[in-house]
């Protein structure tokens, strides 16, 4: 009987403590990047950045009145810890998830999120990310297949390049990026003459890249992430192959000139405007904030981009004046007014497909700054 | 033709440096009957150590004389490392069952891995371009500058441990205690002072292992000891763990094989390849390469 007792009593508290938790008054934002491993630069830089916004929101009394508490959960860059993340921050009650940084990582926690009835805003560019039917999720950029066709257009039209080889991992974003560029390449009449695939993070890419060599390519287009690419570019350089190197979107981080050192010079990257060139009000306010707070410039455009897609759901549920998921997402698919985001207008189509998006091609310069080259 | 030699020179020179770190591994086995998981890691930390010592102490001099003392240092710096990591995690096991000194090295990897995190940081730390980038282009084939150093400089530091252990007193005391540490002692051999020198050998060539890591490929992760560890333990296998030239050789072989399995066939495939010839080899002659049949000390 004492027992019985006890167990009742105990359950009573539980649910006392869980209610408890839920009532208490803050809105729960959770970032879900790779904090930690190959892509920690990019994945600190949406952690610090999402804490920033937060912090600026918070000092003007927050969102309707709630604070926002921002919980974090590193994935590494890997599936299985993303899908470990969206558990984690389903159970810990966010209403929103910012991030993550690759689209594997995206991708293996949507489901989870669907399921849950959180907002994810991510930068993930792989094509395959929308086209779940998640209602949940919005992405932030810009989708594979655009860049795959400027980027093809870029090659074959604008710099008449006879030869091209494409070179990729196995990620959802980089595998999907070069499909479509290669696909995109051959409707526009040119000529890839290898389809080359590396293992991310093998720094050793000689044996590929002396293949590419015996093909004698004008170009080698690289869809992958900065960590490969600046290596890739290096060892490029090492061999003697004279091609130009242009790398996709991924590679969009000051890293990449680094790990290349003085090879770096002369490569092309193709991605959106960077941090630095964005001629917006808000952003130069957000951007020298966040070198005040932080002692430097945001690593890349993606930390930026995920802030905006955290600013849109604010928008949404303030311009709601309701914390609900659905309706915020409902409002987000079908605004009339685009909001004025950081890295430019930000509004979604029905797909959570994120409007817009006008790519340029920046070239390294000797002192490691971007100089667009050309611009669409 | 200049393709093959291109993937030749490509294989030799990461295969060098397999080597390097699979000498870590098969010394301590050889004596010890142990096999040392934190290894990888110490490598990795190495050139993390040499990073800081590049920035902090040689105040970002890029000289040729910085370059070499960076070595010298680095490799103190890790052969006091592997000393305390002798003392602290493998003495106090010497006695107790095989399995539990496996689970203090593996605990051991644990904890250098996320000691680097720790202390650098968790992104990728890129190394400074200390060897001048120099090429040769030979009827097509082309050598960089850093090839050829790493080339040389670890086939002497290997013709140099060989010497040692077969020609000197000490190598001799080291060859005696891999025998039978009993009968070591009984001839007065201060077994401790041996396995302490094969924990510094060992922890310095690693420490030269990743110094090369980061000089030629250039970024460094605090969890990337793990892979280099994987493959230089391979290597250590393939050549008959506890075989010194066994280990240079398994290294080389190593180093050259992934080359030509990524050159030729595709680098998907690459580790699946390493492992199937390894499987292959441990089917057809478990000893490694080199290894000879030696009777389990009952």
């Amino acid at each position: 009987m004492k027992r019985t007792f006890r167990n009742i009593l105990l359950t009573l508290c539980t649910i006392a403590l869980m209610a408890g938790l839920s009532w208490a008054d803050t809105l729960k934002v959770g970032v879900q990047a790779p904090i930690t491993g190959s892509y920690a630069n990019e994945g600190q830089g949406i952690e610090n950045g999402v804490r920033l916004i937060a912090a600026q929101i918070n000092a003007k009394g927050g969102v309707m009145g709630k604070k926002i508490e921002v919980i974090p959960c590193d994935d590494q860059g890997t599936a299985m810890a993303a899908a470990i993340c969206a558990k984690d921050l389903v159970n810990k009650g966010v209403s929103m998830v910012i991030g993550s940084y690759t689209s594997t990582c995206a991708e293996a926690a949507q489901k989870t999120y669907f399921n849950a009835g959180v907002l994810q805003t991510s930068d993930g560019t792989a094509d395959s990310l929308t086209e779940h039917g998640y209602w949940t999720f919005l992405r932030n950029s810009f989708p594979n297949s655009a860049e795959a066709f400027f980027a093809a257009n870029y090659m074959v039209n604008v710099k008449k390049y006879k030869s091209i080889a494409v070179v990729s991992d196995f990620s959802s974003y980089a595998a999907g990026l070069a499909e479509a560029t290669v696909a995109e390449i051959k409707k526009a009449g040119g000529n890839v003459v290898t389809y080359a695939k590396i293992k991310a993070d093998s720094q050793n890419f000689t044996p590929v890249l002396t293949n590419i060599k015996s093909k004698k390519p004008d170009v080698i287009f690289f869809a992958g992430y900065y960590s490969d690419g600046g290596q890739l570019r290096a060892q490029q350089k090492a061999l003697g192959i004279k091609a130009d190197f242009i790398g996709g979107d991924a590679n969009d981080n000051a890293d990449f000139a680094k790990l290349a050192g003085s090879s770096a010079k002369g490569a092309l990257i193709i991605n959106v405007p960077s941090p630095a060139a964005l001629p917006y009000e808000i952003a130069k306010t957000f951007i020298a904030d966040y070198q005040t707070t932080y002692g430097m410039m945001p690593p890349s455009i993606w930390g930026l981009m995920n802030i905006d897609g955290m600013r849109a759901i604010i928008h949404a549920m303030e311009h709601n004046q309701s914390f609900d998921t659905k309706k915020a997402a409902d409002y987000l698919h079908n605004m009339d007014k685009p909001l004025e985001g950081i890295t430019g207008s930000i509004s979604f189509a029905a797909d959570g497909n994120r409007k817009g998006g006008a790519y340029v091609v920046k070239e390294i310069q000797a002192d490691n700054s971007y100089k667009i080259i050309h611009a669409e | 033709m200049d393709i093959f030699l291109q993937q030749l020179a490509n294989g030799l020179t990461i295969g060098s440096i397999f080597a390097l770190v699979a000498l870590g591994y098969t010394m301590v086995y050889g004596v010890m009957k142990l096999i040392n998981f934190a290894h990888g890691d110490m490598v990795a930390a190495s050139a993390f150590v040499g990073l800081t010592i590049y920035t902090q102490v040689m105040g970002q001099a890029t000289s040729l004389f910085a370059v070499i003392a960076i070595f010298f240092l680095a490799a103190a710096v890790m052969a006091c490392v592997g000393i305390m990591l002798e003392r602290l995690a493998y003495r106090p096991l010497r006695e107790a069952p095989r399995l539990s000194a496996v689970v203090s090295a593996l605990g051991a990897s644990l904890m250098i891995q996320n000691g680097i995190m720790l202390i650098w940081g968790p992104q990728m730390r890129i190394f400074p371009e200390l060897i001048p980038q120099v090429y040769w282009d030979i009827n097509g084939v082309v050598i960089s500058l850093i090839q050829v150093i790493i080339l040389a400089l670890s086939v002497t530091l290997m013709i140099a441990l060989y010497l040692f252990v077969e020609k000197t007193r000490m190598g001799a005391a080291i060859r005696a205690s891999a025998i039978d540490q009993d009968a070591a002692r009984l001839m007065g051999i201060n077994v401790n002072k041996v396995i302490a020198l094969i924990f510094i050998i060992g922890s310095s060539l690693g420490a030269v292992g990743g110094l090369f890591i980061g000089l030629y490929y250039r970024g460094i992760t605090f969890n990337m000891g793990w892979q280099y560890g994987l493959y230089a333990f391979i290597a250590a296998i393939l050549g008959g763990i506890g075989n010194i030239p066994g280990a240079m050789l398994g290294g080389m072989m190593l180093g050259l094989f992934q080359a030509f399995i990524a050159g030729y066939v595709s680098s998907t495939w690459a580790d699946a390849f390493t492992f199937i010839l390894l499987i292959l080899i441990l089917i057809v002659r478990p000893t490694g390469l080199l290894g000879e049949r030696v009777a389990e000390k009952v």
